[in-house]
């Protein structure tokens, strides 16, 4: 398999490394950069634990190959917070209970936050429409969708400024 | 009184005042949620150490057969392979499962379903692992396995095993007297019923990273139910004693019983016993449904004979589980379902059996119920029958058959507290408008039916009078006043290490925050038995305790003696001192501190285990269960009747939880119980041909999405439960139960025929509308 040279911005930081063209992104991100925070759940794009932000986008990094990132910006949970501050998606996910073993909670929040991206403030269905790919076995879905709905409604009043210490 | 107002969800006290808690029955976040929601959290397959090799299992390509040749020496000459063992290079026994430990590690005379593993591998890379898979040579002469249930029990039928028979275990209870119940019966029905094989589909497939330490030891990580029995069975199967093997909990994800057997960390163990270098073997998820134990098939017939009044006479129930080639935990899940599937209901006569009969289909065993939602499934089917047959509303052939406190059921038991039974009804038809519901459009289009179901199960809590039931925690004070707190119990997502937490902080007097949870580790914590069966708030929570009396006593006594103040006057609050009501100066790191000075330690080990001081009659069935929960739930649902589709408006679901001991988790296992629930009733169906899961991927398994999941109006009763720590027990499994037959009977009260065959596909439907009641095309 060719290797080829990786140019991204990787939760703000530009970086250059050496991939296999045909590596998952998943991979990259998991084994190269050590960014955990991704979860394999399935391998084929049907669970969502993987998602991550590519270019404004969510989508199933292991769906996406090396070369496909190529000159993208990426980001991933470990980026969510600001200077230690949480992201308001953060707070809202852990004081809500919306998980519960935690696996599905990165790649719900990274969707969650392309939505929040795009849509500042979603209706119940466009929350839902968002987290549609992300599978959880644990919870009902109410307090994730409940998680965003109060996380965009901080936002939208300034949130991020209002935000605890990432104690 | 804490109110959770979201969803119309909340806590109510029905029948006392509530006890003055400071912890206990208050919303708290999650022990670990601050990494989880960082991405910090570590799961097995997170934890990197260098020189990792990758581990692969090479499973049967057919689900029967005998082997006839396994040569494994060209995939040992790969560059790159590190270690491959066979069943040969299993040093101590080749064996495994709890309860009866009779599946292979590694097969070595015949394949009996299609997950069993024939060698392990261990390699530099995963594409050297892979090429070595390939290389193995295997001969396998196929053999016509026994895939249908029925036929496995007929006489002369192929036996799976030579020397064991394929009906393993028919187990009876038999409780006054059956056929003069029925013959005083005025109405009798008898149906038969269908539940299929489940998947768990937890997110995290399974995984297992081992390695030995500097003392030699080996050490294990991995998602595990039950951490000290998965290191009894790795001991068992490499030869060693069992504090020579340390098993590790990271963070699991998900796990629903499928986890409580050992999966891939006795196979992780033995390679990395081989090689002298750590070894992670994860399973993909085509692997995972391939391999890991589903939820029980199983065929009920169930006879129920009734006075014109609605109230029983008798009872008659044969259940038939398909438990695969292997035991496992297989003829007591089966038991289980024999405890209880008579409901929550007053039998004075039941005949119940439960055969647990061996085939070549996946290997079953636990997954959140353990055998009871197939019972309790058809229980509540025959209910809405009898009420349909005999002219009375559903919820009062329910309230007139109702358990009460002090009530024989068949095991043999007396109910201890069965205020939750009739409790949980009536308030789930008061949220529902059950008495109204008739004033809702039942078609509000032509091609549309509006359907209302209940469903009241009870649910057993703890392993059973038959299994020896104890957990042990550990509690240690710092000297600024905060306290580690060792549990074997894992904690999948259940929420089970806050609770615990919660419960130590409650009994120590400290803020929750000053209470840390140290992952299960073999090394570390005493045994706390499997996070299973219900029982982890009630045993492990009673060990915690235990444990926290002891430190309780000495920082009070300190305290006695440093303010003069008399010790039966003197608590400990939020991590202050406090003297009838009111605060003194003094805080418990002050304490901790005076404490070491005097060399008086702040450590104590509490140990717990399941008490059933009733008389037990001698004749009660052995695997007979004390502690219950109750609920109740109601659907309502709309059905297309041109295309069979079927839409859950709403549920409501009401659960008996003894004391809450966080309403916010607790309604999370609710409401998450409903949604897996809505799966069980609708979607979820693992395919079975001549052995083989022909929907290895969650692409094929479908699992509740955000868009199956409807508005669930969840809401918990508390009716203390005796012996159980501040009268809190489980809650997790009973409340997947109801979900079922209460959408089943919604459905059949919107389309006017029962289904009595899950998942009710749209497909079931049509058929259930062309055929009718009586089974006849229309």
């Amino acid at each position: 398999m060719s290797e080829i040279t990786l140019r991204v911005t990787l939760n703000r930081v530009p970086m250059e490394l050496r991939a296999e063209a045909g590596k998952s992104l998943l991979r990259i991100l998991r084994e190269d950069l050590g960014m955990t925070s991704v979860k394999e759940g399935c391998g084929q794009g049907d669970c969502g634990a993987c998602v991550v932000v590519l270019d404004g986008e969510a989508v199933n990094s292991c769906l996406v190959l090396a070369a496909q990132a190529d000159g993208g910006e990426i980001t991933t949970l470990e980026g969510l917070a600001l200077q230690g501050v949480l992201h308001p998606l953060q707070r809202a996910f852990s004081e809500m209970w919306a998980f519960q073993c935690g696996f599905c909670a990165p790649g719900m929040l990274m969707s969650a936050y392309a939505l929040l991206l795009h849509t500042p403030s979603p209706t119940r269905d466009e929350i839902e429409e968002a987290i549609e790919g992300n599978l959880c076995r644990c919870t009902s879905y109410r307090a994730v969708i409940e998680a965003i709905d109060a996380a965009a409604g901080e936002q939208r009043r300034g949130g991020l400024a209002a935000g605890a210490p990432d104690a | 009184m804490p109110l959770l107002v979201s969803s119309g969800a909340g806590v109510s006290p029905p029948e006392r005042p509530m006890p003055e808690l400071e912890v206990v029955g208050h919303p708290a976040a999650a022990v670990r949620a601050h990494e989880i929601v960082t991405g910090r959290a570590l799961y097995t397959r997170d934890l990197g150490i260098p020189g990792t090799l990758v581990g692969r299992l090479l499973y049967t390509p057919i689900p029967c057969g005998r082997i006839r040749r396994l040569d494994v020496r060209a995939a040992r000459r790969l560059p790159g392979v590190t270690a491959i063992l066979t069943a040969a290079d299993v040093p101590g026994e080749n064996s495994y499962l709890y309860s009866i430990p009779d599946q292979p590690l590694l097969a070595f005379d015949f394949v009996r379903f299609q997950g069993e593993a024939l060698a392990a591998v261990a390699a530099e890379n995963e594409e050297v692992a892979a090429r070595a898979l390939e290389a193995i040579e295997v001969e396998l002469e196929p053999l016509p396995g026994v895939y249908d249930v029925l036929e496995a029990m007929r006489p002369g039928a192929m036996q799976v095993w030579p020397d064991r028979p394929n009906v393993h275990s028919r187990l009876v209870i038999e409780r006054g007297q059956v056929d003069r119940g029925f013959a005083r019966a005025d109405v009798v029905i008898e149906n038969q019923y269908l539940t299929p094989w489940v998947e768990h589909a937890f997110l995290e497939t399974e995984a297992a990273l081992a390695m030995l330490d500097n003392t030699g030891t080996v050490v294990v990580y991995s998602p595990g139910q039950s951490p000290h029995r998965d290191r009894r069975q790795i001991a068992r199967a490499l030869g060693l004693p069992e504090v020579r093997v340390r098993v590790i909990t990271p963070a699991i994800g998900g796990a629903f019983g499928g986890k409580d057997e050992a999966h891939v960390q006795i196979h992780a163990a033995l390679l990395a016993q081989a090689t002298s270098r750590p070894v992670l073997i994860e399973r993909s998820r085509e692997e995972s449904i391939r391999t890991h134990v589903k939820r029980h098939p199983v065929q009920v017939r169930y006879r129920t004979g009734a006075l014109r009044d609605g109230r029983l006479t008798a009872i008659h129930v044969e259940a038939i589980g398909d438990t695969g080639p292997y035991l496992g935990a297989g003829a007591e899940i089966m038991a289980c379902l024999a405890a209880t599937v008579f409901g929550p209901y007053r039998v004075p006569a039941a005949r119940i059996e439960a055969c647990t009969v061996l085939t070549n289909n996946p290997v079953c065993g636990a997954m959140r119920g353990f055998g009871i939602p197939q019972g309790q499934f058809a229980c509540e089917l025959q209910m809405d029958d009898l009420a349909r047959r005999l002219g009375i509303d559903p919820l009062e052939v329910r309230l007139r058959n109702g358990l009460e406190t002090g009530d024989e059921i068949p095991t043999g038991v007396r109910m201890r507290q069965a205020g939750g039974m009739k409790g949980c009804l009536i308030e789930a038809a008061r949220l529902a408008g059950w008495d109204r519901r008739r004033e809702i459009e039942r078609a509000p289009a032509p091609h549309l039916r509006r359907g209302w179901g209940m469903a009241s199960i009870l649910f057993t809590v703890g392993m059973g009078r038959n299994v020896p039931d104890f957990a042990g925690a550990s509690l240690d004070m710092a000297l600024d006043g905060t306290v580690s707190l060792r549990t074997g119990a894992s904690d999948m997502g259940q929420g089970a290490h806050t609770a615990l937490a919660q419960l130590a902080a409650e009994a120590l007097g400290v803020p929750l925050e000053s209470v840390r949870v140290v992952a299960p580790d073999t090394d570390q914590a005493p045994n706390a038995g499997p996070a299973a069966a219900s029982r982890t708030t009630f045993v492990s929570g009673n060990a915690v305790l235990r444990a926290a009396e002891p430190i309780r006593h000495t920082l009070l006594q300190i305290a006695s003696e440093k303010t003069g103040l008399p010790l039966n006057v003197l608590g400990l609050r939020g991590g202050r001192l406090i003297a009838e009501g009111e605060t003194l100066s003094l805080n418990v790191a002050e304490l901790a501190r005076e404490a070491a000075l005097q060399s008086r330690g702040l450590h104590a080990d509490g140990f717990y285990a399941m008490e059933y001081p009733e008389p037990h009659p001698p004749d009660a069935y052995p695997y007979a269960y004390s502690v219950f929960t109750f609920a109740t739930q109601v659907a309502r649902v709309l059905v297309d009747v041109e295309t069979g589709q079927i839409k859950v408006e709403e549920i409501v679901a009401v659960q008996d939880a003894g004391q809450v001991v966080n309403p916010a988790a607790a309604l999370g296992q609710v409401e998450g119980g409903c949604a897996m629930g809505i799966g069980y009733a609708l979607l979820e169906e693992l395919i079975v041909h001549e052995g083989r899961t022909l929907n290895n991927s969650l692409e094929g398994y479908l699992v509740p999405t955000v868009r199956d999941v409807p508005p669930i109006r969840a809401r918990l009763l508390e009716y203390p439960e005796p012996f159980a720590p501040y009268g809190a027990k489980g809650i997790g499994e009973s409340s997947l139960t109801p979900t079922a037959p209460a959408i089943a009977n919604a459905v059949a009260d919107a389309i006017g025929v029962p289904i009595r065959r899950l998942p009710i596909t749209p497909e079931r439907v049509l058929d259930a509308l062309e055929r009718g009641e009586d089974g006849r095309v229309r």
